[in-house]
């Protein structure tokens, strides 16, 4: 096979291209504030994003299969808040038992999620907007109708927001496990390569012999699994537990797969652009306070421009892919 | 021991409202080239569905070297060593060769994809194959002829025993379909048998030594290659003498109609051009993939040339949309009726009545009891088997869903009438129907233009024979010098140079 | 024509009034009885009178669900809907406490409303390989966006001008000027989806668009008009909206699109395109709307009536789907 040129490669490559313009923007960044390249502002950056780094793996996993699901912080709500009502009465205070708790609560979440979109044929669409009004206002019931948890109310579990294992910070370790665990699970384990199966081909895989509809299941118990990780990170990196957490916060997770390259009809994405997307996600929030004329209120506009600018830029890209792939066609 | 490798006996297999096979049997020797033929809706993509174990049949016996088989479902009988490789690909475009190739059976090592392991593996069977790409290769990017080979080297990755090919050189080229042959003996020689389904007498002489006969979901016979002519074996899969079949009334022809010139688009065609008259039937044909529907699909607006003229009555006209074409009086009738002909689930008249509602709809409301009237008119001209024109147009046979379509664009003010493949997937009896509506539609003063791959059809009905091969025009055949030989020649490729013709 | 054997097919349909009562429309009709009751009888606040008097502030959102019923007849969906109605607010108080007539005020929100679907539309009909989904979501993004940076940092803004808007929230009798507009506007957005070319077209394309467009229907011309005047409609719900709420802040219009939806798909309008009618959507909005009017009286929290209109989409659309798929298993056996 001959081998590629550079060029040809990096654009070949969308992890190339997303690493590229990662580099570009730190560069970047760095000029304007020279204290954006030191071990404890990445370090604060990383772990102010955990929350969506995290989640933009179950996410992956969503699109992968051609879905899609909005309600994930309506889970992580009602997981946070949770935990946060239970530790503020007393009712738990460890803190690995509030983790597998949120876990848990998001696990229950995603499996009804999950049931409805394979089962019951509803489109992805309808029923996590459904289920995103539904979990949130759970998560206020279970608040008492408003109430919150505070820091002193949480006791030890803030603690792990700061504490730190071999010199990282606990919370960026749940980050790297996860994300080495999805590198794994999606590349090396047959159960990761069906999910791209069942996004790229659905009819293929089930005659096949791949339960179609068990996978789909298992996507969004994935996401929501890792949408009451995301809960319990959350409150514990905020210090408290408020039943409209994560507002309008899928988008940024959503925004990080799409950058990172994960097709919306499924069968195209992979971890490492996840999590290339999720980082040019955060280094541009970061980057944009420093910038003299911006006003932090253009940040959502600015957000949804991207998304949609990423995902015109596919279309155009693919149309001038598939007119080469025409020219080479000897006719 | 049976002395064979595959038998079935009584195989009855019903659909809602269709009995798509009707107590067939079929028998297989080991390490034999068995061929599978019969027109398009005879049932052998049905019956080989029902081998693979993806359709159940109601009735019927299946034997693997004599022991009684049942299956589940595909796994068992990929499980049992029967592979198939289908017309249209099902693999994963986004996947590689070599995940396409191991998908289901991936080579695992302490729960780890070994990817090198499959790699190298991959590479060995593509190597078997004489393949020219990697097994690293991103499966979208590949033709259909090499997505071919992969899901080939899919079925021998699982060891099968059993191969079977469905139409395996339609969409090839001439070297292509002999690498293929090549690589079925080679996969004979290794004890392995096959059952191919082709359309093409060619292959059929050429690999197998048998061959066995489907027609109207029944059982005809099995045949030695040998020992059966051209015309016994037409007769065999069609039911009656070509002859009978095709009543082209002779019709004197008219003015100029349509004039295509140097028609092209990128990928797709080239330097297209042909002419038609009133009344005339101008056949085109070729292989799959040589782009015929393609560049009717230009003229008639449902995608856009790069360059070309197109004439109607001597007068340049610009098509940019399928509208445009309509009212012009360019009329199609797509090639597949249930995806781009008929809307499935709507009933016959509201089918009939949509591309022209806006004609009986004053004020921009529809006249209902117009559009029934003419709906009823028109379905009745055409001789549609329905009780009424409320029902869904899933609940008719092929050949009636054809007829609809037909009806459909007797609806319209008609000048040119383009028919792609209009009897694929229909019965003798509304193929017989239809060619009499074409006749008297050539009767009539219309143009008419005969997309189809089936040579029997092509040679009775056209009055001219456009043939394209690969995006090109290769040649044009009146109708007394055509043959199928001489067709086939024109529609496969000739590469580097003139080939001696067989 | 050739063949033809003396074979006539009907052509007159059969109506009956069995299929009318159980038709989906018929038990919807059944559950706004059952509601009203069931809210009679747990407040005795609830009345026609009090009715027609707390049902202007949520009558708004029902203008959407009509053009919303034709997006998802075509198969699409519009999530953008609630940040158009919120930006189309924002741009008519800013207008109204400039002191621009009321008539210009209204124009404006149209406006604001029509060139937001527009550019919907533009984008969906120029890069036709994306889904409205992730296209009406990042659309919904930038929209609200606007109205963010528009509002500034108090975040809201309250009209100083209120002689128009008090007059629109006026009524005839007791019946209220909205209840009268939503019907005539249902009216005749019944009729051009079910009884017009358009309509006919726009079922067509919900149902196998390649065949609409093979038959000459104008795809895109129609998703282009549809998604603008999605727009409009929001717009003129902005208006409405602005009559009892005399302001607009930055989450103005939250949860109209899943409202929206939520009222069709509850009647009887499938989201997978092709079916249904804005009757049966009508009497669901209606069901939801004294749901809201009764809970309300109740002292329901408010995220309580969104769990329930929430619950109330993924049954309206999972139930038929169960109950199909039983019915299968079952005739199968």
């Amino acid at each position: 096979m001959e081998k590629k040129s550079f060029i040809k490669k990096l654009t070949g490559s969308r992890e190339a291209l997303l690493a590229a313009v990662l580099l570009v923007l730190f560069i970047v960044v760095t000029v304007i504030n020279p204290s954006f390249l030191t071990v404890k502002s990445l370090m604060d950056m990383l772990k102010n994003n955990a929350v969506t780094m995290v989640m933009a793996l179950g996410m992956l996993c969503v699109m992968l299969v051609g879905g899609i699901d909005i309600s994930i912080m309506s889970t992580l709500a009602l997981s946070g808040m949770s935990i946060g009502m239970l530790l503020k009465n007393d009712v738990i205070a460890s803190t690995p038992l509030a983790f597998l708790i949120a876990i848990a609560i998001g696990i229950c979440c995603g499996l009804a999620v999950g049931l409805v979109i394979s089962r019951a044929d509803v489109p992805p669409i309808i029923a996590t907007m459904g289920f995103m009004y539904v979990f949130r206002a759970m998560g206020y019931l279970v608040s008492n109708g408003g109430q919150w948890a505070g820091a002193a109310a949480l006791g030890d579990f803030k603690k792990f927001a700061t504490t730190k294992f071999l010199g990282i910070n606990c919370v960026i370790w749940v980050v790297i496990l996860c994300y080495a665990f999805f590198f794994w699970f999606m590349k090396w384990t047959r159960t990761g390569r069906m999910i791209y199966a069942v996004g790229s081909n659905p009819s293929a895989a089930q005659v096949s012999g791949i339960n179609v509809k068990n996978i789909k299941l298992l996507v969004y118990v994935i996401m929501g699994l890792l949408s009451g990780l995301g809960g319990a990170l959350q409150v514990s990196v905020y210090a408290s537990a408020m039943p409209d957490m994560q507002y309008g916060g899928e988008m940024d997770v959503i925004a990080a797969c799409v950058i990172g390259g994960v097709s919306m009809s499924g069968g195209r994405g992979s971890v490492l652009g996840a999590l290339l997307g999720s980082l040019i996600l955060a280094t541009i929030a970061k980057a944009l306070p420093l910038i003299p004329f911006f006003d932090q209120l253009w940040l959502n506009t600015i957000k949804g421009v991207i998304i949609l600018v990423v995902v015109v830029m596919n279309v155009v890209l693919q149309r001038i892919a598939d007119k080469n792939a025409l020219k080479g066609r000897e006719m | 021991m049976s002395e064979y490798v595959l038998e079935l006996k009584g195989i009855t297999k019903i659909f809602p409202g269709v009995k798509a096979l009707n107590n067939v049997q079929f028998q297989l020797k080991p390490g034999e080239v068995h061929a599978l033929m019969g027109e398009n809706g005879a049932g052998k993509s049905t019956f080989i569905k029902v081998i693979t174990g993806v359709h159940k049949a109601e009735e019927g016996e299946m034997f693997l070297n004599g022991q009684k088989v049942d299956f589940k479902g595909p796994k068992d009988a990929q499980a049992a060593g029967i592979a198939a490789v289908y017309q249209h690909p099902t693999s994963y475009p986004h996947l590689t060769v070599a995940e396409n190739i191991f998908m289901g059976h991936e080579i695992i090592k302490h729960k780890m994809i070994q990817w090198k392991t499959m790699n190298t593996e991959a590479n060995k069977l593509l190597a078997q194959l004489d393949a020219d790409f990697d097994a690293t290769a991103e499966m979208g990017t590949l033709s259909v002829a090499q997505q071919q080979m992969v899901e080939i080297a899919k079925a021998m990755s699982t060891n099968a025993k059993i191969i079977i090919l469905d139409e395996p050189t339609a969409a090839l080229t001439r070297s292509e379909s002999e690498k293929l042959y090549t690589l079925v003996d080679k996969l004979k020689e290794e004890g392995v048998s096959i059952i191919f389904i082709s359309h093409r007498f060619e292959d059929m002489y050429r690999l197998a030594s048998r061959v066995t006969v489907f027609r109207d979901s029944q059982y005809i016979g099995t045949y030695d290659v040998n020992e059966i002519t051209n015309a016994d074996l037409i007769k065999a899969m069609v039911g009656r003498e070509i002859k009978d079949l095709f009543p082209k009334p002779e019709v004197k022809l008219g003015q100029e109609m349509l004039r295509v010139e140097n028609l092209s688009r990128l990928g797709y065609f080239k330097d297209i051009s042909f002419h038609i008259k009133a009344g005339e039937i101008l056949g085109l044909t070729g292989l799959v993939g040589a782009g015929r529907t393609e560049v009717v699909e230009a003229v008639c607006g449902i995608t856009r040339p790069d360059s070309g003229k197109v004439y109607l009555e001597g007068k340049e006209i610009h098509i940019k949309q399928p509208s445009d074409a309509m009212e012009k009086g360019i009329i199609l009738l797509p090639e597949d009726r249930q995806k781009e002909g008929l809307i499935m689930s709507w009933g016959l008249g509201r089918n009939v009545t949509l591309p022209t509602i806006s004609k009986y709809a004053k004020t921009g409301l529809n006249d209902e009891k117009t559009e029934r009237d003419l709906a009823k008119k028109l379905l009745e001209e055409v001789d549609t088997k329905a009780v009424d024109i409320f029902q869904p147009a899933s609940s008719l046979s092929g050949g009636n869903q054809q007829k609809v379509v037909v009806a459909k664009a007797l609806s319209q003010e008609m000048k040119v009438v383009i028919m792609d493949e209009p009897t694929k997937g229909v019965d003798v009896g509304a193929k017989a129907e239809i060619y009499a509506i074409m006749g008297d539609l050539a009767k009539k003063g219309y143009a008419i233009i005969l997309i189809s791959s089936e040579m029997p059809e092509i040679l009775g009905m056209a009055d001219r024979i456009v043939v394209m091969c690969n995006g090109r025009k290769t040649g044009e055949l009146g109708r007394e010098e055509a043959s199928q030989e001489r067709i086939l020649e024109l529609a496969m490729e000739k590469s580097g140079g003139k080939e001696a013709s067989e | 024509m050739a063949g033809k054997s003396g074979r006539s097919i009907n052509n007159v349909p059969e109506s009956s009034i069995k299929r009318m009562i159980f038709s989906w429309e018929g038990i919807l009709i059944l559950i706004f009885i059952a509601v009203n009751i069931f809210c009679a009888m747990f407040s005795e606040f609830y009345n026609v009178s009090s009715l027609l008097r707390q049902m202007p502030v949520y009558l708004a959102e029902v203008f959407l669900m009509l053009p919303m019923a034709y997006i998802l007849v075509l198969g699409e969906i519009d999530i953008s809907v609630g940040s158009i109605v919120c930006l189309s607010a924002t741009v008519c108080c800013i207008v109204c406490n400039m002191n621009a007539p009321f008539i210009v005020v209204v124009l404006t929100g149209l406006l604001v409303g029509t060139a937001c679907g527009a550019v919907n539309g533009f984008i969906l009909t120029k890069f036709t390989e994306l889904p409205p989904m992730i296209v009406t979501l990042a659309t919904q993004i930038i929209f609200r966006g606007i109205a963010e940076i528009t509002l500034g940092s108090g975040g809201s803004i309250t009209m100083s001008n209120l002689d128009g808007f008090n007059a629109i929230g006026g009524k005839v009798g007791q019946v209220p000027y909205i209840l009268f507009l939503v019907v005539i506007l249902a009216v005749v957005f019944a009729i051009i989806l079910g009884k017009s070319t358009f309509g006919r077209r726009v079922y067509a394309i919900g149902t196998n668009r390649l065949t609409a467009y093979y038959s000459g229907v104008h795809v895109q011309k129609i998703r282009m008009i549809i998604y603008t005047v999605m727009g409009t409609v929001s717009g003129l719900c902005a208006i409405f909206l602005l009559s009892s709420s005399f302001g607009a802040n930055t989450t103005t219009g939250n949860g109209f699109e899943m409202d929206a939806i939520a009222m069709a798909v509850f009647g009887g309008i499938s989201s997978t395109g092709g079916k249904g009618n804005i009757a049966g959507g009508v009497i669901a909005a209606f069901i939801i709307v004294c749901l809201r009017v009764g809970l309300g009286q109740q002292n329901v929290h408010a995220q309580v009536i969104l769990l329930i209109i929430g619950v109330l989409l993924i049954a309206a659309v999972a139930l038929p789907n169960i109950i199909g798929q039983v019915r299968r298993a079952v005739k199968t056996k």
